[in-house]
């Protein structure tokens, strides 16, 4: 069930997936071009940023540029380097190279306030403020000396909540106020102190969709003002309805710029996640009818009167089967591991390792058992960056051959063995005395994968297994994949990257909104059918004529992502990839095998 | 504050072990830093600059070594009054010494090696100011039988020895006579005590006070008050608790409040200016020792000789007839007196040395509890 | 492997040192700033201990060694237990009490009274572990609150149980009896004093440390969590259990602390017994890096500092006080340097490990890129 061909050829949305990877042909405002002829018009240029931190790069060669009075969209997965790049922009971190330019001239950040001076505000994710302060209180605190903190400063503070619609009272107490409203409070912020720049870092995670458009009208009002509003966020939807101009950031470096009235969520989607690496290759099934892990309808309520993060999800994995399991980030799909590691209570529903119901073990004793995890974030769950390797080979093992003899730590045979995992698994190191901390990703990720194969596990989670990672050691992940399935272990593969998803699952599953929302087979899928899927925009609409206001820059509903209103695909642009595949016209690509569940179903029957 | 940390950089986020490294660095020097406000630095003692010139008229020469209790010769009361006896010595018996202070919450074994360290230091005679040297005093005495020893205010088996001087006072005699006078003074028929700590010793002040009050008065009501208890030993130095607990005594109708209270008694002398009542003061004769604006309320002092137990301890020494055992500096010693400082006590004086004439003969005997 | 340990020990020692040079530079020049004699003190304090004060130092240090050990415990897992201070206090009077009731005969009443003292000081800790676990109390906060009750608690409790002694204005609990009192070990040659019997305790709390902490799986956990608590969850290890236990180890370890003074120099609790050890414990800790040997000599140097202080006002007539600023400037200066060496550290090995590397395999670069 080789994969026919390439996959990549199906959806690829690089135009020229050449040898030199990360090389992308910019279909839009190119930012060389950008810089170029009108620096006046450009509020923020970035050119070349690379910052490196220990043992990875996260930001290489940036190059951007947003023009004044625009919203400017940054998207990425998470981990793409989007955050380390606004910390570049609001001063916490120094670029190891490239430059910044605010209005044509060139600045050195050195520290937030660099940054306030040079007219970049930040409006952070978690608000900075204090609940028992007046609003007022809370705008002028650390800015007394710009308009005093009385009447001068109430006289400033309504001026620009009138001039924006920001709608802020100064003397309300902030305790008292909703998340909007503390939101547009935190934007009031920045603007008192003077900036034209806005960044806004994930604005809209703690919104309800009805805040999310006042926001986005706020957001108009801004640009309008001649402000320029920098946009950071992984909700493509959200994206196309708000922003004029979408620079994609993929594995730390810029890889397009598009205008959102040219592309649709599909295609952004594929621009994140990529398509230029090698493909991985399934082998010939080996999927038996031995079930090894199975979970029953497992629920885990949201906090407060959240929707549940995971909403009835039963899923069987066979000896010699990967399950792969495609979704946006922040899906569930990081909540569903834990539930199955036992780090989460799931709020009802069952696991089952083999027959045996696993639903109230603890994370070691799930381990012990056979379980192989390899997390999503392996500098927070995977390795203890300041311990040795062969500390970190113990590490999850604690209990088991050969780290541990009885009640004690057996260091010896740690030490050989790790030995051995680095000889087996090319982890790259001049010794197994360094600290994991000085190792490069993809040999850190060697390292635990080489671990978690050491104890004759049953089944394999892996979480992104190689994100982050350089090429060669993706290719030998994948390979280690390939063979645990081989061997007849159950992998549970989660992955934003579709081709890796694709290329070594035997079924796939979507993952939208806590629900598994359908199934495909990857001998048949391509790209962009997965990509709907994970948006929620399966096929044609099933509400045509959903009136939008820009019918042209977005394919899915901002106001409720739930109901994830589509546009006819008609109105699709199909101008964005010259590719060899069916000019983007998504709805003639191949059917996905299985029918998919749930509310894309309707989709798929209005089809 | 980050969404989405990229995966890889160890460096991103403060590592919470160091930052709690500093935490701890910042904690563990704060508990220096108060433990060196607590126990208040000593002005740099003038001691060694004795090297006593003039050689004394007659008598040995002696090298005296004197620890004070927390606080310190600079305390303006008990250390303060022991040095007094010392400079006297110092002018009259052309004596040496070196002077040394307690650190607070100190181990017994710092508090042993100061007296050693006197003695290593060719110190014939060594004196600990306070109680909290007693069983120093005991340890070192035994080990340098040579070196003759004082204790102030301890008398227990813990310090006793054949070298070692026992100065006590009778705290209650000085107390009895004060006692009378704030009887014969008060107008409400109505007087209070404020003690500093509730230890043996303060209830002996009491106990004089109360029964010296009623000698002068039957019918008079007095009414005591604590500051703490033992082992909190603030009482000594709060004088906020000293003037709410006089404040108390003043407003209940009491219109002289006789404190032994350490530092604390300067609370006492802020309420009675503000009661437009009248305090008496202990230890030294605190109409001249107090605050310049709160001396027109004190109406006398027990005054406890401390610097003539010092000055009598070395002056026998000099003389080559060292005290040892338990000393008690009476009235008839001269040990305790009150003060006449401000002549509001002038015209009871007889009253009051007749008393003072009954207590030395024997005639009253003063209770030493309450 | 030989060089890397080299460098590994030789950047180990810097800080200290470095720490050691500031202290001594500050105080100079604080010492100049005020007039006092800076060639005396420094006389005074470097001067050669006497054998008695070499016996000092040791009793000192034995304390010292206890305390910082506690809190060691604590910190490997991340966890600051300010609390050692009240845990001692509370377990102290605890022993003491006990102890001076003489239920047992000599040696076993000993043995029991460290066991008492333990139970307490671990109960007294268990309370900031449950409003951890349970309530989410920080335990900084919770430890500095449980030390004021400790006084309170032991205060009141003094009063009550306290015996009079003729004469004497100092209250503590019944002496012990002669038969449990530890006369001490003579090992340092012509002193008059002894060491500590319970120096003996002190090595073995510090090699079972060592070996709890660097050979048990528990001491893998513990030290995991302090590393990192999402890799330690992920491990498997229960975080909030490893909490409690360390918590309570820390504690009836701090109940230690006391003992050698019981039982070779007190004899009783009272108004004159040692205060302020568990914050002294602290600085000893992160002086010695949490390590045995570290705390040891830390401790050796705090209580050479202690006891040298004491001859400073009869010598060279400044306050023993000075003592505190050394230490406290020794304190600051130790952080500062262990953060700066550590950075340095990261940044070494990383350029090793990249050089080696590069040297081995020219086409494999080291550090590759997110999007190399």
């Amino acid at each position: 069930m080789s994969v026919p061909g390439s996959g990549s050829r199906h959806f690829s949305p690089d135009p020229a997936p050449g040898p030199g990877r990360g090389v992308v042909a910019i279909t839009a405002a190119a930012p060389e071009r950008a810089a170029d002829p009108a620096a006046s018009d450009n509020a923020v240029e970035l050119e070349g940023i690379t910052k490196r931190f220990p043992g990875v790069v996260a930001n290489k060669d940036i190059s951007f540029a947003a023009r004044r009075g625009t919203v400017h969209a940054i998207v990425g997965e998470n981990g793409a380097g989007k955050s380390t790049l606004m910390k570049i922009l609001y001063g916490v971190q120094r670029p190891d190279e490239g430059t910044i330019r605010v209005d044509g001239r060139e600045v050195h950040l050195n520290s937030p306030s660099d940054a306030i001076d040079a007219g970049i505000g930040m409006v952070f994710q978690h608000f900075q403020l204090a609940d028992n302060f007046t609003v007022l209180e809370n705008v002028v605190l650390g800015a007394e000396k710009l308009h005093g903190i009385g009447d001068g400063a109430r006289r400033e503070i309504r001026r620009i909540s009138e001039a924006y619609g920001l709608d802020v009272d100064p003397d309300a107490l902030v305790e008292d106020l909703g998340v909007g409203a503390r939101q547009r409070i935190e934007i009031l912020k920045v603007l008192y102190r003077g900036a034209k720049v806005i960044i806004l870092d994930e604005p809209t995670a703690v919104l309800v969709p009805q805040e999310v458009d006042e926001l986005f009208d706020n957001l108009r009002e801004l640009k309008s003002e001649g402000l320029t509003v920098l946009f950071i966020s992984h909700k493509l939807d959200e994206v196309l309805s708000v922003a004029d101009t979408i620079t994609v950031i993929r594995r730390g470096t810029t890889v397009d710029t598009v205008d959102p009235a040219s592309v649709n969520a599909r295609q952004l989607a594929e621009l994140m996640v990529g398509a230029e690496l090698p493909t991985p290759q399934t082998e010939e099934s080996t999927v038996t009818d031995r079930v090894v892990l199975r979970t029953e309808d497992l629920v885990l309520a949201g906090v407060g009167d959240g929707r549940n993060v995971l909403d009835g999800i039963s899923l069987t994995i066979h000896a010699g089967e990967v399950l792969g399991i495609a979704g946006v980030e922040g899906n569930g799909q990081a909540e569903l591991v834990e539930v199955i590691m036992g780090m989460r209570e799931p709020t009802s529903g069952l696991v089952f390792l083999g027959d045996t119901d696993i639903s109230d073990w603890r994370t070691r004793e799930i381990r012990e058992a056979g379980v192989a995890y390899i997390p999503e974030d392996r500098t927070r769950h995977g390795l203890l960056l300041e311990a040795p390797l062969w500390e970190n080979r113990i590490l999850g093992h604690q209990t088991e051959e050969p780290n541990a003899k009885g009640f004690l730590i057996n260091a010896a045979g740690a030490k050989a063995d790790t030995e051995r995992i680095v000889k087996e698994y090319d982890v790259r190191t001049p010794s197994i005395f360094v600290t994991a901390g000085s190792l490069s990703g993809g040999n850190q990720q060697k390292l635990i994968v080489g671990r978690e194969m050491s104890h004759e596990p049953k089944v394999l989670v892996a979480s992104h297994p190689t994100r982050g990672v350089d090429v060669g050691a993706q290719a030998s992940i994948w390979d280690i994949i390939r063979k645990a399935r081989r061997d007849g272990l159950a992998v549970l593969l989660i992955s934003a990257d579709l081709e890796e998803l694709i290329g070594l699952s035997d079924t796939i599953q979507v993952l939208l909104r806590g629900r598994l929302t359908g199934t495909f087979d990857p001998d048949t899928v391509t790209a962009e059918d997965l990509g709907a899927a994970m948006t929620g925009a399966a096929a044609p609409a099933a509400h045509a004529g959903a009136p939008t206001s820009d019918a042209q820059t977005s394919d899915v509903q901002t106001s409720d992502v739930q109901t994830s209103d589509v546009q006819p695909s008609e109105a699709q642009p199909s101008d964005v990839q010259p590719s060899e595949a069916p000019a983007g016209d998504g709805s003639t690509a191949p059917p996905a095998v299985a029918p998919p569940t749930d509310h894309t179903g309707d989709a798929e029957e209005s089809r | 504050m980050w969404a989405d940390v990229v995966v890889g950089p160890a460096e991103f986020k403060e590592h919470p072990l160091r930052h709690a490294t500093k935490v701890a660095a910042v904690v563990a020097a704060a508990a220096l830093g108060l433990a060196a406000c607590g126990s208040s630095t000593p002005e740099t003692p003038a001691g060694t600059a004795a090297a006593g010139s003039t050689s004394a008229a007659a008598g040995k020469k002696l090298v005296v070594g004197i620890a004070y209790g927390v606080g310190g010769r600079g305390d303006q009361s008990f250390n303060a009054s022991a040095a007094a006896g010392l400079d006297k010595a110092k002018a009259d018996l052309g004596i040496e010494y070196k002077e040394a202070t307690q650190v607070n919450g100190e181990s017994e074994a710092a508090t042993e090696e100061r007296l050693q360290q006197f003695v290593d230091a060719g110190a014939t005679h060594v004196i600990g100011v306070g109680f909290a040297y007693a069983k120093a005093i005991g340890a070192v005495a035994k080990a340098n039988p040579d070196v003759k020893f004082a204790i102030i205010d301890d008398a227990s088996a813990d310090s006793a020895g054949p070298n070692v001087a026992q100065l006590t006072f009778a705290e209650e005699q000085g107390s009895f006579l004060v006692g009378a006078a704030a009887a014969l003074k008060s107008k409400t028929n109505q007087v209070g005590f404020v003690g500093g700590v509730a230890t043996d010793l303060i209830k002996k002040f009491e106990a004089g006070y109360i029964a010296g009050a009623k000698a002068a008065n039957p019918s008079i009501t007095v009414k005591s008050q604590y500051l703490s208890q033992p082992p909190d030993f603030s009482g000594f130095n709060d004088p906020a608790k000293g003037k709410t607990a006089a404040e108390g005594l003043y407003q209940g109708g009491a219109d002289v409040v006789y404190h032994a209270a350490g530092g604390s008694g300067s609370g006492v002398f802020t309420a009675a200016k503000a009661a437009g009542a009248l305090a008496i003061g202990v230890d030294s004769d605190q109409a001249l020792t107090a605050t310049p604006d709160v001396r027109d309320v004190i109406l006398t002092s027990m005054i406890k000789k401390v610097d003539v137990a010092v000055y009598g301890f070395l002056k026998a020494g000099s003389e080559g007839k060292d005290i040892t055992g338990n000393k008690v500096f009476d009235l008839k010693a001269g040990g305790v007196d009150y003060a006449t400082t401000g002549g509001k006590v002038d015209d009871i004086k007889t009253k009051l040395d007749e008393y003072k004439a009954k207590i030395i003969s024997g005639e009253i005997t003063v209770p030493t509890a309450p | 492997m030989s060089t890397f340990n080299a460098r590994k020990a030789l950047l180990g020692l810097a800080a200290p040192l470095l720490a050691l040079l500031v202290a001594f530079l500050v105080t100079s020049a604080i010492l100049l700033a005020l007039g006092d004699p800076v060639v005396e003190v420094w006389q005074t304090i470097l001067s050669w201990p006497r054998p008695r004060q070499f016996v000092q130092i040791i009793n000192g240090a034995t304390v010292y060694y206890l305390s910082a050990i506690a809190v060691a415990v604590g910190f490997r897992m991340n966890l600051f237990n300010i609390g050692v201070d009240g845990q001692y206090r509370v377990a102290a009077f605890a022993g003491a009490l006990f102890a001076g009731q003489a239920w047992f005969p000599g040696p076993l009443n000993v043995l029991l009274t460290l066991v008492v003292a333990m139970a307490t000081g671990g109960m007294w800790a268990g309370i900031a572990a449950y409003l951890k676990v349970k309530r989410g109390v920080s335990e900084v906060i919770s430890t500095i609150m449980l030390n004021a009750i400790a006084t309170g608690v032991v205060q009141w409790l003094l009063l009550k149980v306290a015996v009079k002694q003729q004469g004497s204005n100092t209250i503590s609990t019944p002496p012990i009896p002669e038969s449990s009192q530890l006369d001490g070990l003579a090992i340092v040659p012509g002193a008059s004093n002894k060491v500590y019997t319970l120096l003996l305790l002190a090595i073995v709390v510090g090699v079972a440390y060592w070996f709890f902490i660097g050979k048990t799986r528990f001491g893998f956990d513990l030290r995991a969590t302090g590393r990192s608590e999402t890799a330690a969850v992920a491990s498997g290890v229960k975080v909030p259990r490893m909490v409690v236990s360390t918590l309570v180890i820390s504690g009836a370890l701090a109940g230690l602390i006391g003992m050698p003074l019981l039982f070779g120099q007190d004899h009783s609790y009272g108004t004159t017994f040692q205060a302020g050890l568990g914050f002294a414990g602290i600085g000893i800790a992160l002086l010695g890096r949490n390590h045995p040997l570290g705390i040891a000599v830390a401790a050796l140097l705090w209580s050479f500092l202690d006891v040298q202080s004491n001859a400073l006002q009869i010598k060279a007539g400044v306050a023993s006080e000075v003592v505190f600023i050394i230490q406290g400037v020794i304190l600051f200066a130790v952080v500062i340097a262990y953060e700066l060496i550590r950075r340095a550290d990261v940044r070494l090995e990383q350029q090793r490990v990249a050089r080696e590397l590069a040297g081995t395999r020219s086409d494999a670069p080291s550090v590759e890129g997110a999007a190399a």
